[in-house]
């Protein structure tokens, strides 16, 4: 236990508010140091040292007497009783609301850094540039990049070169994109090449 | 005799009985004049502010809800009154010119006398006194509830319509301040 709990527990043990248990670790904590149970003679010598004087012979019936007469001037109402410090608390509550509010207000109207996109930036250009130099100043290594990348572009697509119509035919968008007199001029020719177009 | 029950005494007040009303006034005197005391410092102001606490009370017993305690409702209009007696009072203290000669008599400002005109432990108990009137009103009215008049921290915390929690800080807090203003005596009146 630290001192300063310690001597909040007295406080509440000379008010006999120690709450259960709290007793048995304050005299463990106070059997070790000296400086609490210092403290706490003297808030018992404080405790036994408060009292209010008595007032004198007499005073209670003079009181009386006083108090009477000012009553029978008044008649009982309905006054309102306010609780202690109620303006001090409603002023602290009326401060913390504008605190809050404040706060809130700030933090939408502050600017904030907004979010930048990063990416990685490669500089493409720099690397290119010197093997492009290099290419266009020597025709044989220029024909065998030509080579090279028409070798893997086949590789890529064999049947782009070899069969393009027929692609084209079984591509739907091929068959939209075509106006009407287009396709029936197709039909026309397939009708022609078929023999299927009936009597010319 | 038997003693009316204090419910009955309060009804009965609320009808307009003045004699009821008279009957919890002699119950409570004590205790609300000590409030006064404690908080005002002085016996003549403590006087004005109990039968001023009494008059308040009369003029509102209407409006005092049967069911909650009576003793409550009074120690509040009691903290009442006296917080507003101490707020006008300081206003007219800050409007009066400076007198050096009423500095020495600020609670807990005065040099302390030799040991032939009291003994260390009346010396002691005046300085409780001065030093519990130096501290700030709302310690000041938790030592009056728990000290003085002996309520538990629940108990103060109603009449001052605060947390148990916070009566037990302001307690702690008001003892350490105690503590430390009267350090030097507390030496001399040791045994």
């Amino acid at each position: 236990m630290r001192c300063q709990t310690a001597r909040k527990r007295i406080s509440d043990e000379l008010d006999g508010g120690l709450p259960a248990g709290g007793g048995v670790r304050l005299e463990a904590h106070l059997r070790t140091c000296r400086a609490c149970r210092a403290y706490r003679e003297d808030l018992e010598r404080i405790q036994a040292g408060t009292r209010l004087p008595e007032a004198p012979a007499g005073y209670w019936a003079a009181f009386e007497r006083k108090l009477e007469a000012r009553l029978a001037a008044e008649n009982p109402g309905r006054k309102r009783v306010e609780v202690p410090f109620a303006a001090r608390r409603r002023w602290a509550w009326a401060a913390a609301a504008v605190l809050v509010l404040a706060g809130f207000s700030l933090w939408y109207v502050l600017p904030r850094p907004v979010p930048v996109m990063t990416e990685a930036w490669i500089p493409y250009d720099d690397i290119l540039d010197p093997i492009v130099r290099a290419v266009e100043s020597d025709p044989e290594l220029a024909g065998r990049i030509d080579r090279e990348l028409q070798a893997s572009i086949e590789e890529m697509s064999p049947v782009a070169e070899a069969d393009a119509a027929g692609l084209s035919a079984a591509d739907p968008f091929f068959w939209e994109s075509l106006s009407d007199d287009e396709l029936r001029a197709i039909v026309t020719a397939l009708e022609k090449e078929s023999g299927l177009g009936g009597p010319q | 005799m038997d003693e009316r029950p204090e419910a009955s005494l309060v009804e009965d007040a609320r009808q307009g009985g003045q004699e009821a009303f008279a009957e919890l006034v002699r119950r409570h005197e004590r205790r609300v004049r000590g409030i006064a005391l404690r908080m005002a410092g002085n016996a003549a102001d403590a006087d004005d502010l109990a039968q001023e606490v009494f008059l308040t009370a009369w003029k509102a017993v209407g409006s005092f809800r049967s069911g909650s305690s009576f003793y409550t409702w009074l120690y509040r209009i009691a903290v009442n009154t006296s917080l507003s007696f101490l707020k006008k009072k300081s206003r007219e203290r800050n409007r009066a010119p400076f007198d050096e000669n009423l500095s020495g008599a600020v609670p807990g400002r005065a040099a302390p006398p030799g040991p032939e005109r009291r003994s260390a432990l009346n010396e002691l108990t005046a300085r409780i006194d001065e030093a519990v009137a130096a501290l700030p009103a709302h310690f000041r009215a938790s030592f009056a509830l728990v000290v003085d008049q002996g309520l538990s921290h629940a108990a103060a915390a109603r009449v001052l319509g605060c947390s148990e929690n916070t009566v037990s800080w302001r307690m702690h807090k008001a003892r350490k301040l105690l503590q430390a203003r009267l350090k030097p005596f507390l030496e001399e009146a040791r045994p």
